[in-house]
């Protein structure tokens, strides 16, 4: 396991995405090593107001000459986002990583991959395919969004799917893109019409995941979602983002997470 | 020339002022690669109960101004596991130990000060009586000064070590529940506990926490911890404090020690910044030199009031 450490950075880029959503690069000195899934806590500031840090799963970690740029996708919902957005390139700030557990990539017994992202739930499966597309493991990619201004980064999901031969499926709720439809939808009827699929990775909201826990507990399926829970410490001391387990016990998905496999997870995620 | 850090609660000597107040540091080791629990003056464990605890559901914590709300319910790992899998680790590295005893009864609070007391590496005990979010123990004893000094009698009948009662301050009679504390054989008390607040969703038109209400950390209470320091200070002087509520910065655990404190807890900090135990120590070090104080000791107690 790679040691967490609290890493001084610095803001490379900041660069809208969506309307909500923008991408945020950090450059750091010292190595930056995580698995598709894990995360870091970011400061949003130097004052107390917000006082937390905020937990973000990277969509990429890459070396650059020196230095180590870590990739994040970020919604603007409040005021520590707000903040976040605003940085200007050159900022100071503190990154606490790599945190939490990531993806299984390896390890696929029979039948495809197959990776879902709803939303701003894109990073940790984007980082997923990269990795996948380097290695040449193939899998298939769903990514479902409200709308078409609300789906990103199709050029790149488009090269590493490309890149393994697999197939890039896109919906809207609308149908202003791709399939009209949830994704979860998008991946039955791929079920339904015959594919094999060993294993799905998945980040979106919780209608989204917990759709698709449903779907993979009454096929069988081996699945792993990558949940969000509000996170004050992001390394298991405050307790306070827990997720209830199948055997009833509260675990901190900063620590046993933020990816779990369906079976291990509580009714919430399956029923 | 470096400031003297050294410091005492009662008979307990600690190396410097700065402890991490319980539930924020887990029991001491699990954040031991970011912040070594030996360097501090001492760690205050999570909660612990005879038995472990699954704590509330979620959602439990909510951010605010300058704060945050938890709402955690005392989850922990119960005393034995921590006696046998984490305390030897904590006594082989020379951590000064303050257990914090949870139980929802005076049996049960005796009955985790008893396990401990056959182990070795514990070197005080905090009763929690002030926890606002537990339906049974804690604040029952906490709020009612009888309760709470026939509880803490019964506590001092198991051990000879310093005990520390953490003060709730949401009790009617904060100065009144001090007195029973020590009127109980309480060597210090340790103060403030969260304060019992409320979050609300106004699109949901709901509490945020799942259990309604919850307790309020950070910087946004420290006016009011050092507050209730001093009252508890001027009423009960030749009584050992400990300073807990909002502590970020070195200078703050300066005013802590001027309002009467010995020695202080350093709690939400941690989440914002796992190191803040050790960078308020650095910045409470250079704030002494900079201020030509010699020793923190004497600062203890020393506010000049009007």
């Amino acid at each position: 396991m790679i040691a967490r450490r609290d890493l001084a950075a610095r803001v490379a880029s900041v660069e809208d995405l969506t309307r909500t959503c923008f991408r945020l690069e950090l450059t750091c000195r010292e190595p930056v090593v995580a698995v598709p899934g894990q995360f870091g806590m970011l400061r949003c500031g130097a004052e107390l107001d917000p006082l937390l840090r905020r937990a973000f799963s990277f969509a990429g970690v890459r070396q650059v000459g020196e230095g180590w740029v870590v990739e994040m996708h970020i919604k603007e919902v409040g005021k520590g986002t707000t903040l976040l957005r605003r940085l200007a390139p050159g900022a100071r700030t503190s990154l606490l990583a790599p945190l939490g557990n990531g993806f299984t990539l390896a390890g696929l017994s029979g039948g495809r991959l197959a990776l879902v992202a709803g939303g701003i739930g894109l990073p940790p499966v984007l980082f997923a395919a990269e990795v996948l597309a380097a290695e040449g493991r193939p899998f298939d990619l769903f990514f479902g969004a409200a709308r078409a201004s609300e789906l990103y980064e199709i050029d790149r999901l488009a090269a590493a799917t490309a890149a393994v031969g697999g197939e890039l499926g896109l919906c809207t709720d609308d149908g202003s893109r791709g399939e009209a439809g949830v994704v979860t939808g998008a991946l039955e009827r791929r079920l339904a019409g015959g594919r094999e699929i060993g294993r799905v990775l998945a980040c979106g909201p919780d209608p989204m995941l917990r759709a698709l826990g449903r779907l993979a507990t009454a096929r069988g399926l081996d699945a792993e979602l990558s949940l969000e829970e509000p996170m004050a410490c992001g390394v298991g001391v405050c307790l306070g983002c827990v997720v209830e387990l199948e055997d009833g016990s509260l675990v901190p998905s900063c620590k046993e997470g933020p990816v779990f496999p369906v079976r291990r997870l509580g009714e919430r995620w399956r029923s | 020339m470096t400031p003297d850090l050294r410091t005492a609660v009662g008979d307990l000597r600690l190396a410097n002022p700065v402890l991490t107040a319980s539930g924020t540091f887990g029991y001491g080791l699990d954040l031991e690669d970011l912040c070594p629990p030996e360097r501090l003056g001492g760690i205050v464990t999570k909660g612990l109960s005879p038995l472990s605890r699954r704590g509330n559901q979620p959602p439990r914590i909510a951010e605010t101004a300058a704060g945050m709300l938890n709402a955690i319910g005392l989850q922990n790992i119960g005393v034995e596991a921590f006696c046998s899998d984490v305390l030897p680790e904590l006594r082989r590295r020379s951590v000064t130990v303050v257990v914090n005893v949870f139980g929802e009864s005076p049996a049960a609070y005796r009955e985790v000060i008893a396990r401990c007391e056959r182990a070795a590496g514990v070197a005080a005990y905090e009763l929690n009586v002030s926890c606002p979010n537990v339906s049974a123990g804690g604040i029952e004893f906490g709020h009612r000064p009888a309760a709470l000094a026939s509880l803490t009698a019964a506590c001092r009948a198991e051990t000879g070590k310093p005990l520390w009662v953490k003060l709730s301050p949401n009790a009617p009679d904060l100065v009144g529940t001090a007195q029973a504390a020590v009127d109980g054989g309480a060597d210090a008390l340790s103060l403030i506990n969260t304060l019992r607040a409320l979050a609300i969703d106004a699109v949901a038109r709901r509490p945020v926490l799942q259990r309604g209400y919850g307790g309020l950390s950070g910087p946004a209470i420290k006016p009011v911890a050092l507050r209730m320091l001093w009252e508890v200070h001027r009423a009960l002087p030749s009584v050992p404090l400990v300073g807990i509520g909002g502590i970020e910065t070195g200078q703050d655990v300066a005013e802590f020690l001027l309002a009467g404190a010995s020695a202080v807890q350093v709690g939400t900090a941690v989440f914002r910044d796992p190191a803040a135990p050790l960078r308020i120590l650095g910045e409470l070090e250079r704030f002494c030199a900079a201020q030509g104080v010699a020793a923190v000791g004497e600062l203890i107690g020393g506010l000049q009031w009007l």
